[in-house]
């Protein structure tokens, strides 16, 4: 009897370009096709495949960032455009995700400045970007307005859209030529209601990228991760509107108590152990795109999902 | 697979009898599908019935048991690939590892640690499971005396990992009787190691390179009379282990190889990623997993992740409702509303304590499920926030009446303040901003 | 005594002092609109005194008057007191006869065996010769005319002590009636001469709400009246927990006491009808909801409502009527259907009677929809049920324009998908009020149909037309203008709304699928699904499928069954054999407690959409919505 891990699968995750090359009419130095798998995750993916990316968030209003990111950065936060290019050059991220956390002043109206800072961090990195934009209706449609012209050509990820506001996210990512972060509350039906809602403005799958929400480990990491496993298993079980790459952005870790609570001398380790344990168990569950704060957990993360590849007996 | 209700009942005697204690046959039938019932119980079942059910409802995966008293562990007896198809049962043990040329004062620390450190999450207390000890000495008489070094000051679940009979032989003198785990047979010494488990009713790993030669070794001990069975499929990689674990789990389960049918051993200490390693077993269907001791940071994410995977995934975890204090709020601090999703709950206690300014949290019941939700399930409405002001006395606790809504529950902020005559003001969506929120409009 | 004279059909009755128009009005079998029960809190019950002396508390209850009612003599009827003969108008608006209680009769043929049967019989006289005994001579006889072996038929002590007078005051000539229980005959009744002709039986649908009755002529088969009015228990509480709850602090006494008078007034209302006297009235078959066949028999139903929801009885029950306040024959009988659980019925036992599902192989579902739903899945081998609450969004409840099936009522609607403009037909046809379920439901399909709305109910406030509009808290679509409605505003449906209708979908769809999913079959597999239930008569079966309230099947396949609780009561009156069977279905349901099966709420979820989230079990549905969709671009 042989013993093959034969799911019988009938899809495929359907692949989603972030950036474009000066040969696809950007200036990104690289892009990267995500997805494309037909089968769970490492299990027989080469060694020479794309692994999970990690994207470095950085943002342009340190005001509410979580200290131990702000400290472990050093003094390139205070500059978009430096912490930009050290996320490329230093950290060695694969992607930079930008959080727009200018536009979350309560009754902001005036979002103009929104385009000069998207185009100077194109300007210091050459990574792809994943731009966050505001999270009041109000002003959604002019921020991603100004993310979308401003990035033009460059197949950006937007976000966030969201079931009750998809609209101008996804008019501004169909007008500009980029992608959308589609972000439903941990739960695979909602994950795939959007995805539709979305289909139907005609915005198409190969846009999409799925954030089923991440709660940090300990704070609801479980149910996110089974979430993306339901999402992952549907997908290649063959249903059309979860065959989206998948987002990991699990944006409370390095404020939750264990972390922030830690020892002084601890503090440091212990926020990297909680992105990297975090991050490793969602790129097991699915994950195609990883987001960290702390610049040492992308090296681990890294060297972890190189070895995941690396098959010497069992060959899936 | 699973039988479903109706395949079972088509194998009942359809007399509606009762003495099974149900009122119809498919009310029984039911129960058993659920894994709720006990064949047994039916008096009408024919030969051919039983082994079917029988079969099926046997555990696909055997459970063992590793250590005795307080502090020993089960592992095996799961049912599914993923959480979320049922959950998982037994948490995987994490083994420190100490080998037997360290000095004694060196492994007693270790001991100590292990026998002692306990992280409290969600009011359970968390423990690292045991030791591995490595007979690197190559002889029996140091193995053995830190075995009974380690048994004098705690009673933990031990691994003896050697591959000298009389090293296990010697050790097992000071440890045979509380079911110390044997690591490990293969296809050279299983017919020793088989007989030295035997004799001291121990549990065994099996290990070998690639599954059909692991499956074959299994089904050997078993005719030598060992069915206290793990397997080490021995993996050079990460990605040998996820392929393997994988693997072993899912021919498991279906029953399509019942000789796989065991708890997977993993040794992360020997990967150069521990961390890696330990976050991927943990996940990946490790039931024991061996590392160097490792660090504080490393000992709280890795019991942290393994709670997680290992809760149940299909209950909502609640907080009880309540009116919570955040540091010693006076009558004047503000009173935030929120549901009784503890994850929902501990976000935003989270970001509350950070911002250092006392407050109340008003914690409603919806029965666990999150604002979004229980906004759109009508179960986060003007009556229960009224009820809960009400019930909880929040209008004996402070002066003013304004009540700090989530930002995903601003369409009922209109009905809220006919409901309860305070005023809303409507927070942030994201807890994280919860911070400024209060600065800025609070303070007003 | 005052006599009490309704207009505008002059019905009269009298009543003694001090009794309120509502009482004199059911009594007069007029239907009041009495919502809250009689207790002056709804004033729906308004009246114009147009002649006599009252006593009303005109300040008290000013709040329910316009001026022009009140210069009218407008009284509410539930708290006004009679004081002298009076001549009161009864306005249409206030009556509710006119809702659509439903009433139809059985589709299907029914052997007719009903379990009376009247044997006149011409004895002769006993002589020396022929000492027999007074009731041998009867049976004999009896048993001579087709009646069951004399040796078999049992007399009851009240109806032995008749007997010799009777035999003798009617010249030997006489009508005995036979209750033909399988295995226990019964001498129900003896009268002189030739009654034979008079004989009647009643089948009632004892629900929470309202109260129905069928009158049956069991000598030829036929129905001789109908007639339904409100439970009286209303002014108890509304619904089924409000009922036990009240008698858990009143007792039993009052609700039992009104349910039987609830059955009286129809039973009343229907014999004057048909002019037939109530004491030819020799059975009663009743089908209600568990806690309403429990109150009825004067069973404490509390135990039912908390945990473990254990009901005293599984099992159909015959008792004298007289022995629980039914007013027919003094010797007639009463038989009530079993329940299964605290959720599922008489009345759906009755349903499942009535769809014939217990007789096939092919499986079918069936859908009871009130406040509350009940659903049935299975065949004549097997049965799952399950109940749950809907929400009363369908009932037009929780929704701002929301009503019952009164005339006035939106039940039918399109939308325009360029102008938006809409065009629907009101019951009885007159202005619009609101919207009742089955316009609710023709709504919610035709805004999805023309992409007012997305699938999860938001409205799209993008487009540009001034029907579609932000309303005080939420987003809305004007259903008709102000001046087209009844009541002077625009009627409108809002986001949330949509909200509280998808959510009664979404349970009641989540409900058929773990019933599927417990037996393990596919919509492919279902060879009918039956509505039960209030709206079901009224109700379109394709927009119930295009918003995935039900699984979808061919709409050939979907049958409205109407009030299958009478229909079921009326086939149990009518055919004795079948109700043989009423047990054996409810041994057969396996009863499924949704709030303890784990995939429930993901269910309810996936449900949570329009028509469901997996599209690939609403083809054809998606193909038509994309063709819309299409046509709008």
């Amino acid at each position: 009897m042989e013993f093959n891990l034969n799911f019988g699968w009938s899809g495929s995750i359907g692949e989603v370009i972030l950036g474009a090359t000066n040969t696809d009419g950007g200036t990104r130095k690289r892009s990267y096709h995500i997805g494309g798998s037909s089968n769970l995750p490492f299990i027989d993916q080469k060694e020479f495949s794309e692994s999970p990316l990690i994207a470095f968030e950085i943002c342009d209003n340190v005001q509410y960032w979580s200290p131990i990111a702000k400290s472990a950065c050093g003094d390139v936060i205070n500059d978009v455009k430096d912490w930009a290019k050290t996320a490329e050059t230093s950290y060695d991220a694969d992607l930079v995700r930008l959080h727009l956390t200018s536009t979350r002043e309560r009754g902001l109206r005036d979002v103009s400045f929104v385009k000069k800072v998207v185009e100077n961090v194109l300007s210091a990195t050459g990574l792809p970007l994943i731009i966050e934009g505001s999270n009041e209706p109000s002003i959604d449609s002019e921020v991603f307005q100004q993310c979308g012209e401003a990035g033009q050509g460059e197949r950006l990820l937007l976000g966030t859209a969201e079931a009750n506001r998809y609209r101008s996210i996804a008019a501004a990512a169909l007008a500009y030529n980029h992608s959308v972060i589609a972000q439903s509350p941990i739960d695979i039906n909602l994950a795939k209601q959007l995805n539709i809602l979305l289909r139907e403005i005609d915005v198409p799958h190969d846009r999409i990228v799925i954030d089923p929400y991440t709660g940090a480990l300990g704070y609801g990491f479980e149910y996110s991760y089974s979430a993306m496993e339901r999402i992952r298993f549907s997908g290649l079980k063959g249903d059309a509107d979860l065959t989206m790459p998948m987002i990991c952005s699990p944006i409370d870790t390095l404020n939750i108590k264990e972390v922030r609570e830690a020892d002084i001398q601890n503090q440091n380790t212990i926020a990297v152990m909680w992105e990297f344990y975090t991050g490793i168990a969602a790129a097991v569950a699915g994950a195609e795109i990883i987001c960290i704060r702390h610049p040492k957990t992308v090296e681990l993360l890294k060297k972890a999902f190189v070895a995941l590849k690396t098959k010497n007996i069992y060959q899936g | 697979m699973a039988l479903k209700a109706l395949d079972i009942y088509k194998l009942l005697p359809k007399k509606n009898c009762k003495e099974c204690g149900d009122p119809t046959c498919l009310t029984f039938a039911m129960k058993l599908a659920g894994g709720k019932g006990d064949i047994d119980l039916c008096p009408y079942l024919d030969e051919n019935a039983k082994t079917v059910l029988g079969a099926t409802t046997r555990p696909p995966i055997r459970l063992v048991k590793l250590g005795v008293g307080e502090r020993s562990i089960s592992v095996g007896e799961e049912f599914v690939f993923y959480r979320h198809e049922k959950t998982f049962y037994h948490q995987p043990g994490i083994f420190f590892s100490v080998s037997d040329n360290d000095t004694i004062d060196q492994i007693k620390k270790v001991t100590t640690i292990v026998r002692d450190e306990t992280l409290t999450r969600v009011g359970v207390d968390l423990h690292f499971s045991g030791l591995a000890i490595r007979n690197e000495s190559g002889s029996a008489d140091p193995f053995a005396r830190v075995i009974s070094a380690i048994e004098e000051i705690a009673d933990l679940p031990l691994i003896l990992i050697s591959d000298n009979p009389n090293a296990l032989n010697n050790a097992l003198v000071h440890c045979g009787t509380y079911r110390p785990l044997i690591y490990a047979a293969d296809s050279e010494n299983y017919k020793v190691l088989c007989e030295i488990s035997k004799k001291h009713g121990c549990p065994l790993v099996v290990k070998a390179s690639g599954l059909e030669k692991l499956a074959q070794l299994t089904k050997m001990c078993t005719k030598e009379g060992v069915t206290d069975l793990l397997i080490d499929p021995h993996p050079q990689t990460l990605g040998d282990f996820i392929t393997a674990s994988s693997t072993i789990r899912q021919l498991a389960i279906t029953r399509m190889a019942p000789d796989l049918g065991y708890p997977v051993f993993y040794d992360a200490s020997k990967t150069g990623q521990q961390d890696a390693a330990i976050a991927l077993g943990i996940v990946k269907y490790a039931s024991v997993i061996i590392t160097d001791p490792f660090s504080t940071a490393s000992t709280k994410a890795a019991l942290t992740l393994r709670q997680n995977i290992y809760t149940d995934p299909q209950k909502p975890i609640q907080m009880n409702p309540g009116l919570y204090r955040i540091g010693s709020p006076n009558k004047d601090a503000p009173v935030l509303l929120t549901v009784n999703f503890s994850l929902t709950f501990f976000t935003l206690e989270g970001y509350l304590e950070s911002t250092r300014i006392p407050c109340f949290m008003l914690i409603v019941d919806t029965e666990g499920l999150s604002v979004l939700t229980s906004v759109a399930a009508g179960k986060l409405n003007e009556t229960l926030v009224r009820d809960s002001i009400k019930k909880f006395e929040v209008e004996n606790e402070i002066n003013h009446r304004k009540l700090i809504i989530p930002g995903y529950a601003a369409p009922l902020s209109g009905r809220i303040e006919e409901a309860t005559g305070w005023k809303v003001l409507v927070g942030p969506r994201d807890a994280a901003e919860i911070g400024e929120f209060l600065i800025q409009e609070w303070k007003k | 005594m005052p006599t009490v004279t309704f207009l505008p059909r002059y019905h009269k009755i009298d009543v003694e002092l001090g009794c309120t128009v509502l009482d004199a009005a059911q009594r007069a079998g007029l239907n009041i609109n009495v919502v809250c029960g009689g207790q002056g809190k709804c004033g729906k019950c308004i009246v114009f005194i147009q002649r006599g002396k009252i006593i009303f508390d005109h300040q008290k209850y000013a709040q329910f008057f316009t001026q022009d009612e009140l210069a009218q003599g407008g009284c509410l009827a539930c708290t006004t007191t009679i004081e002298s003969d009076i001549q009161v108008l009864v306005p249409d608006t206030t009556l509710i006869q006119e809702q659509k209680i439903l009433v139809e009769g059985q589709k299907t043929e029914i052997e007719f065996l009903p379990s009376v049967k009247k044997y006149y019989v011409e004895l002769n006289l006993p002589t020396l010769t022929d000492p027999t005994p007074d009731l041998s001579r009867l049976l004999w006889m009896i048993q001579k005319n087709g009646g069951p072996v004399a040796e078999k038929i049992y007399a009851p002590l009240e109806v032995l002590r008749d007997i010799p007078a009777i035999l003798r005051n009617s010249d030997w000539k006489v009508t005995g009636t036979i209750a033909l229980v399988p295995g226990v005959y019964r001498l129900v009744d003896l009268q002189k001469n030739d009654t034979s002709k008079r004989l009647y039986g009643a089948s009632v649908d004892l629900g929470t709400t309202t109260v129905v009755v069928y009158l049956w002529d069991l000598v030829n088969g036929k129905v001789v009246g109908v007639s339904s009015n409100y439970n009286r228990q209303i002014s108890c509480g509304e619904d089924i927990l409000a009922r036990v709850n009240f008698a858990r602090k009143n007792g039993l006494t009052k609700l039992q006491v009104l349910a039987a008078e609830s059955i009286n007034l129809a039973l009343t209302t229907a014999s004057d009808t048909a002019g037939i006297d109530r004491e030819d009235i020799y059975e009663v078959v009743v089908a209600g909801n568990t806690v309403m066949t429990h109150i009825l028999l004067g069973i404490d139903p509390a135990y039912m409502i908390s945990e473990p929801y254990v009901p005293v009885v599984r099992r159909a029950l015959s008792v004298a009527a007289s022995r629980i306040g039914i007013t027919c024959n003094s010797n007639g009988g009463l038989f009530v259907f079993p329940a299964v659980s605290d959720f599922i019925g008489g009345d759906v036992i009755a349903d499942i009677l009535t769809c014939g599902m217990v007789d096939r192989e092919e499986i079918s579902l069936l859908i009871d929809i009130g406040t509350n739903f009940e659903v049935v899945l299975g065949n004549k081998e097997w049965m799952f049920s399950c109940a749950g609450a809907a929400g009363p969004a369908l009932e037009g409840g929780e929704v701002l324009f929301g009503m019952r099936a009164n005339p006035g009522a939106i039940e039918r609607i399109a939308i325009n998908p360029n102008t938006f403009n809409t065009t629907y037909s009101t019951i009885n046809n007159t202005k619009p009020r609101g919207i009742c379920g089955s316009g609710l439901i023709d709504l919610l399909a035709e805004l999805l149909r023309t992409c007012v709305i997305d699938r999860t109910g938001r409205i799209n406030l993008g487009i540009k037309n001034k029907r579609i509009r932000q309303g005080k808290y939420f987003p809305e679509v004007v259903v008709t203008w102000a001046k087209e409605s009844e009541i002077g505003k625009d009627i409108v449906i809002t986001e949330n709304d949509i909200k509280n209708l998808i959510m009664s979908k979404a349970s009641i769809h989540a409900a058929c699928i773990t019933l599927m999913k417990a037996a393990d079959i596919t919509r492919h597999q279902i060879s009918k699904i039956y509505f039960a239930g209030a709206f079901g008569n009224y109700l379109n079966k394709k927009n119930a499928t295009t918003i995935g309230l039900i699984p979808e099947i061919p709409i050939e396949q979907i049958e409205n069954i109407g009030n299958g609780a009478v229909a079921g009561a009326n086939i149990a009156l009518i055919n004795r054999r079948k109700r043989k069977a009423l047990d054996n279905i409810a041994l057969k349901i396996a009863y499924i407690e949704l709030n303890a099966e784990p995939t429930f709420m993901d269910e309810y979820t996936s449900s949570s959409f329009l028509p469901h989230t997996d599209l690939s079990l609403f083809p054809n549905v998606q193909r038509m919505l994309d063709e819309c969709r299409l046509q709008r671009e």
